[in-house]
């Protein structure tokens, strides 16, 4: 044949069969996020170094840093999403293991429950702990009712701990949702033949169910730390003063101080926290596969 | 619309490997060509380098006279069949039937007209109003034809369209297809499939593939009966395949004299010889080897025999037998020099060169391989 | 099929429950119960009264709520919009490509709320596009906020969407766009919808970046919830939570019916 052998375009491959190349189409979304959300974010970075005096400088990020403000937030906020991701990723794992594996009848109830409780916003939660554990709500009223003390032993609710609480109560089923995607995934036949051979649960849990969880845990465990470090609503409703973490800081300081350079500067710094560990995120949940 | 399809040295390459080699192969209008081979042989890429799924990394495809390769898909006028049909659950069965005619923008009373008669070639008018889901795989089947059939294609692709029936439905199915290319003489038909008897019995003639290659082509009768090469010998049907010396007038078995053709194989050079194992007799007779039964299997109607001779195992597919023999028995088979194929050995699959000449069956496809 | 013997799966059921009632139940329940008392000092709220429901619809509160549906629902069709295009031009790129979409896309989960309400702030306080003080910077917060959602959801399903549909199609003679309405965006019609579903519901809880943004005449439920609870109005609150979750169970319920039936059609 006379026309052997010629190589077709390799390009060609990726136009659309219009003739249109389709990274054309992918321009009208990316324009409209450059426009609604880079851009604005650009912004932020830029008015971190224009002080409300004029001029380019660091000097925001300067004062910013030297605030103790600021840092005992940034350690509030970094040690809270920790111990929060920590506290969802072993209560997340024991329920989603139950849910999975010890089915009882309601199971799937629960499952849909979960799915709903992901809809609802997390400041409910923390209006929900008001009530229990709050200077003058349930648990409190019990405990001076019993006594007769004049206050309740329950005064966490405005520290940390508090939040703490809430965050975990709040993002467990994060953790929980792909958990159980993962679990529908195992062969209950591996199960049953690991007992079958007589390995105990907790053998089985160990060797069997846990490596398997393995990508969905740190998929779920660094969404959580990311969310948690950019919690908001839980942090708003307790009212408490003493628990600041970044993002009150950036409220504080834009809306109630009007200093905007210096929301900008703690912005900055929340992002490239939380992108930081997004990044990880993704790293690891495409490594795994997740 | 009769067009006929050609490959002209058609290679495909995903990511540096090639899984398509240089494929030369025609159908001719009208013809059921078979893509026969094991998965990974790249049967299926050139199906879909004709539908313009693939692109060819060189060489071109042809639809009649048209290259249709830098084509997209929905300029090729072709008719596509695919293992899981992929009838749109959305539509219902009529729909589904219209899909490409309305597509295309025919006039509303021609889709109705065509739609009905696809239907009603198939089998399936009664079912028009269904959805996809409401039907068994065998009527779904039948719908993903009428759909490919209602654009009214010059080339049907059948991707292994009756790998996900069972046994029972599938022979049925055969009979349907061979019955539909009898009522559509003028549609090519390109059939990939890894099942021999699908390709026997539908194709007029069968592309052996393995390797990313074309091992073989020609129609049935001539693969069965005078395979060009090992390959070809064990994948289209069973095969006896010995090693043996050539000598004159025959060849020599590990020490016993075998009257086969020798054509003008070279004496003295070694080589293969195929024997079917029905061609297998009991008993003492022409070409006769004697060895002791390894292993007996009651297949219903048949019994095989393997029967382990000088360290080769020899395959026997006799009619059932009265009393079978045992294990360890001593035992004599024989075959008929005609029934025996000389396939050159150190000859690579890839280059075959026919050892067999083949006049004794019908020469129908010389045109075929000079494209 | 973990624990095989009667005694142990009941423990193991006890201790489930011991953990998930207090945890995920338990909140629920409470802000339940609190939005129909006066009282909560003891074991049990006490003073039940509907009161806080007839302030809870009635006036500002109705118009909260009115609030929150009317941008939630522009957010989310804004959202799906912008979110499935992407999600499409991202599945025809090659490798690379994709994962940059994917990426920028994304981002808006990453970026803390508060920061996204501060660099749209920032950004649409000044000329050329001056949004600041009109409903529509929240409805653009929002719609912002949930992209990310919705393309993440929608990228998903095209991914499980079986190619051999579209193949299919354009074997018998459709054109792209026509096998995109007739056959893709069909096929996707439930994930679509489950993505809506996803996009109201955390747009009508949405918070931080609400709480830097809305101008006084656009104020959504969540954020006149904080302002009852910040004044000590703890159980109107309640009872306005219950409103809000209502509504955003119920739009959920709506979809995944409309749902049900697109898959089944």
């Amino acid at each position: 044949m006379a026309s052997a052998a010629v190589a077709a375009p390799a390009k060609a491959a990726t136009r659309t069969r219009t003739g249109i190349p389709s990274w054309v189409w992918a321009l009208p979304p990316v324009a409209v996020l450059g426009t609604v959300f880079l851009y604005p974010l650009g912004l932020v970075v830029q008015q971190s170094f224009r002080p409300d005096t004029g001029g380019t400088s660091a000097r925001a990020y300067a004062d910013v840093f030297a605030s103790t403000a600021f840092r005992e937030a940034l350690g509030t906020t970094v040690w809270l999403a920790l111990g929060s991701t920590v506290g969802c990723l072993v209560l997340g794992f024991v329920l989603a293991v139950v849910i999975a594996f010890v089915p009882f009848p309601g199971g799937k109830a629960v499952a849909k429950f979960i799915d709903v409780f992901l809809s609802f916003p997390s400041f409910l939660i923390t209006l929900a702990l008001l009530f229990v554990y709050g200077t003058v709500g349930m648990a409190n009223g019990l405990w001076t009712g019993a006594t007769g003390a004049a206050e309740g032993p329950f005064q966490f609710l405005t520290t940390p701990w508090g939040v703490l609480l809430a965050e975990i109560t709040y993002f467990t089923p994060f953790v929980m949702r792909p958990l159980l995607a993962a679990f529908s995934g195992i062969d209950t036949g591996q199960l049953e033949v690991a007992s079958s051979l007589g390995a105990r649960p907790a053998r089985i849990v160990r060797q069997i169910v846990l490596p398997e969880a393995l990508p969905a845990l740190a998929a779920g465990g660094s969404l959580v730390l990311v969310l948690c470090l950019n919690e908001f609503g839980i942090v708003l409703f307790t009212g408490a003063k003493g628990v600041t973490t970044l993002p009150m800081l950036v409220y504080g300081k834009a809306i109630l101080e009007s200093d905007y350079p210096g929301a900008c500067v703690v912005a900055v710094v929340n992002i490239s926290i939380s992108v930081g560990f997004y990044g990880l995120y993704r790293v690891v949940s495409r490594r795994v596969g997740a | 619309m009769s067009s006929g399809l050609r490959f002209d040295r058609v290679s495909v390459a995903y990511g540096g490997t090639t899984v398509l080699d240089s494929l030369d192969l025609t159908v001719e209008p009208g013809e059921v060509m078979a893509l026969l081979g094991p998965s990974g042989s790249g049967k299926t890429t050139a199906l879909r380098a004709v539908a313009g799924f693939v692109r060819p990394a060189a060489g071109r495809v042809f639809i009649g006279d048209r290259d249709v390769t830098g084509l997209p898909p929905h300029r090729r006028g072709i008719g596509m069949v695919v293992q899981q049909y992929a009838l749109f659950p959305h539509m219902r069965v009529e729909d589904n039937v219209a899909f490409g005619l309305k597509a295309q923008k025919a006039p509303k009373d021609e889709i109705r007209g065509r739609v009905a008669e696809a239907l009603e070639m198939t089998g399936m008018a009664a079912y028009a109003r269904r959805h996809p889901r409401e039907l068994s795989g065998g009527q779904q089947q039948r719908v993903a034809i009428a759909r490919a059939l209602a654009i009214r294609p010059g080339v049907l692709l059948l991707d292994e369209p009756l790998s996900a029936l069972d046994a029972r439905l599938r022979s049925g199915m055969l009979s349907e297809l061979a019955r539909l290319h009898r009522e559509l003489p003028h549609v090519s038909i390109l059939y990939v499939t890894h099942d021999q008897v699908e390709a026997l019995t539908l194709a007029d003639r069968i592309a052996v593939m393995d390797k990313a290659r074309l091992q073989d082509v020609g129609t049935p009768r001539e693969l069965y009966r005078a395979p060009r090469t090992e390959f070809t010998a064990s994948f289209v049907g069973n095969a006896n395949l010995l090693p043996v010396t050539v000598g004159s007038g025959g060849v020599d078995f590990s020490g016993t004299e075998l009257k086969v053709p020798t054509r003008d194989a070279a004496r003295g050079t070694t080589a293969t010889l195929c024997v079917r194992p029905h061609l297998v007799g009991l008993g003492a007779g022409p070409n006769a080897l004697t060895g002791s039964v390894i292993e007996v299997q009651w297949r219903g109607a048949t019994h095989r025999l393997y029967i382990e001779v000088a360290g080769h195992r020899v395959m026997a597919d006799l009619r059932e037998l009265r009393q079978p023999p045992a294990l360890g028995d001593e035992i004599t088979v024989h075959f008929g020099p005609e029934d025996a194929v000389l396939l050159s050995a150190g000859v690579t699959p890839e280059r075959s060169a026919p050892v067999a000449v083949r006049e004794t069956v019908g020469a129908a496809d010389q045109g075929s391989r000079d494209g | 099929m973990l624990v095989h013997s009667r005694r142990g799966k009941w423990a193991t059921w006890a201790v489930f429950f011991l953990l998930f009632l207090p945890i995920f139940a338990l909140p629920l329940l409470v802000v339940l119960a609190a939005s129909f008392a006066t009282n909560w000092s003891s074991a049990f709220p006490s003073g039940f009264t509907t009161g806080h429901y007839s302030v809870a619809t009635r006036g500002e509160s109705l118009q909260a709520l009115t609030t929150s549906l009317v941008t939630a629902l522009t957010a989310s069709v804004l959202a799906l919009v912008v979110g499935t295009w992407a999600a499409l031009a991202g599945h025809a790129l090659k490798r690379g490509g994709k994962r940059l979409l994917d990426a920028l896309f994304m981002l808006p989960v990453a970026v803390p709320s508060v920061v996204v309400g501060l660099a749209i702030l920032v950004a649409f306080s000044k000329p050329p596009v001056l949004l600041n003080g009109t409903r529509w910077i929240v409805v653009l917060a929002h719609a912002v906020l949930v992209t990310a959602f919705a393309h993440q959801s929608v990228s998903a399903a095209i991914m499980r969407l079986d190619p051999a549909y579209e193949q299919a199609a354009a074997s018998l003679g459709a054109r792209p766009s026509y096998v995109l309405w007739r056959v893709r965006l069909p096929l996707l019609l439930p994930s679509l919808t489950a993505a809506a579903g996803l996009c109201f519901a955390l747009s009508m809880g949405e918070l931080s970046a609400t709480m830097m943004l809305y101008p006084p005449d656009w104020t959504p439920l969540p954020v006149q919830i904080y302002a009852a609870t910040d004044r000590g109005a703890l159980f109107t609150g309640s009872a306005l939570a219950v409103v809000l979750m209502a509504a955003t169970v119920l739009v959920l319920f709506a979809v995944s019916r409309i749902r049900t039936k697109a898959s089944y059609r």
